[in-house]
């Protein structure tokens, strides 16, 4: 089962777990659980009051992503960047920072975008560099999740279905999967003008600190972005396709400086817009 | 006796009328057209040439900005939409004659088209559309709208297109765009001349 709505599951379960306290009241081994319960849930929460940022290395495992001309991988340097945010970022105790991948695996992107529900993530950064079937393609760009017409027309029409449906037979499979789908979508359709900003902001630090061309911000569909439920970008930091700018991305210097461009840009986010 | 007759040859009249109708209407055009008869000398040479072919246009990406430019050539018609889509998008996938780039792996191959009546086109690829593909959000957004737009462009009953592969839905062709849905054309990507 995908945990689909990760917010909120802790506090649910919190209420289950104290609800027992009721039925065994008066027993002393209750009584003394129910304040190692009490203990637990608030001693983390007291010390830290951090919140998540979730990081998300594109790729991994036998998805390799694009490829360089001279034998690089995406899937290593998104994640070297990406271990590199999170070292900036942990630099300062203000925030927790959680990896979807720390080495060479490949989680599903469903659960990418689940792992930054269940964290209950103050943001969500997923670091990719590009490919084109272009040897010219070149530069850097930010995504946030598209709600065009296409989008609009899509969920209407599943919609639809679904009720077409349910008139001739009871709710199957298929139908469930429909409506999952038109929820997964609307957990990032509620961030999208936070997730415009954030790539905005992230996407002048690239464009000042790299020297690579401007992509600009753009809007596309996503998966790993669709059910995320805070603000969320894709941040495609040059051409792994383009032999020169493969040999920036494998530089060491190169890759600090996409790491300093993306956390820059979050942390003038997160200063702009508060911690909520 | 002789009140009935009239009756019987008027009907007997009517029917013959009616038989001659769908005879002429409905066998005859049949008969014309059919291959048994001989057609006219005059019209066979006319005839293949017009209809036979179709005039395709074809989109490939521009080298410098990743914008697509038109090809267009001739390719074999029947008539049929998805027989004719088909040889279209098998005319996308053996690429680019002039200096233009290809946005599909040259692997690829084409296992089918169908439509469905609200004119959303199946365009079902065998897995080298994927295993071959290069990656990177660039190139998969080129290998869909290079599919889509010229497919939309060329038949104006198709609206969507599907893309699959080996027959099933496939949720990105390489981890970035949502593929399990129906595509309208963005005919903004094609480069103004």
């Amino acid at each position: 089962m995908r945990n689909v709505f990760g917010r909120g599951f802790d506090s649910r379960r919190l209420h289950q777990i104290m609800m027992p306290h009721v039925r065994y009241r008066g027993s002393w081994a209750a009584a003394l659980l129910l304040a190692a319960v009490c203990l637990a849930a608030v001693l983390p929460a007291a010390a830290g009051d951090q919140r998540t940022i979730v990081l998300d290395p594109g790729h991994g495992g036998l998805d390799v992503g694009a490829k360089g001309k001279f034998g690089s991988l995406e899937k290593d340097i998104d994640l070297a960047i990406s271990k590199k945010v999170k070292a900036l970022i942990e630099q300062s105790q203000a925030y927790r920072v959680v990896l979807t991948r720390d080495k060479d695996v490949n989680p599903s992107l469903e659960n990418r975008a689940a792992i930054a529900n269940n964290n209950d993530a103050l943001v969500f950064l997923s670091i990719h560099v590009n490919g084109s079937f272009r040897k010219k393609a070149q530069g850097s760009e930010t995504f946030f999740m598209s709600l065009n017409a296409t989008d609009e027309e899509s969920r209407r029409l599943a919609y639809q279905e679904n009720r077409e449906q349910a008139l001739d037979k009871s709710i199957a499979g298929a139908d469930k999967d429909d409506i999952k789908m038109i929820l997964w979508d609307m957990a990032q359709s509620a961030y999208i003008k936070q997730s415009s900003q954030l790539a905005e902001l992230i996407q002048a630090q690239l464009n000042s600190l790299l020297g690579t061309a401007n992509r600009g911000i753009k809007q596309a569909d996503f998966v790993v972005l669709r059910g995320v439920a805070c603000p969320a970008v894709l941040v495609e930091a040059a051409f792994i396709s383009n032999p020169e700018e493969e040999q920036k991305l494998v530089d060491e210097a190169f890759q600090d400086n996409v790491a300093q461009a993306v956390y820059t840009g979050l942390m003038r986010f997160l200063a702009a817009y508060g911690k909520n | 006796m002789k009140k009935p007759r009239p009756i019987l040859f008027a009907l007997l009249l009517a029917v013959l009328a009616v038989l001659v109708f769908w005879f002429i209407r409905g066998f005859a055009p049949e008969r014309i057209a059919g291959p048994g008869e001989a057609p006219s000398p005059a019209a066979s040479p006319e005839a293949p040439v017009s209809k036979e072919t179709m005039k395709a246009t074809l989109f490939f990406l521009r080298d410098d900005d990743g914008m697509f430019i038109a090809e267009t050539r001739d390719v074999p018609s029947t008539g049929s939409v998805t027989a004719d889509a088909e040889a279209v998008l098998a005319e996308l996938i053996k690429g680019p004659t002039g200096g233009l780039v290809s946005a599909l792996p040259p692997e690829t191959k084409l296992r089918q088209v169908f439509l469905t009546k609200d004119g959303i086109a199946y365009a079902d690829f065998t897995k080298d559309l994927t295993a071959a593909h290069p990656s990177g959000s660039d190139a998969e957004t080129a290998t869909v709208y290079a599919i889509v737009d010229t497919l939309a462009f060329n038949f104006k009953a198709i609206k969507k297109v599907f893309i699959l592969v080996d027959g099933e839905e496939r949720e990105t062709l390489n981890g970035h765009l949502t593929l399990n849905r129906a595509f309208l054309p963005d005919f903004t990507l094609i480069a103004k001349s």
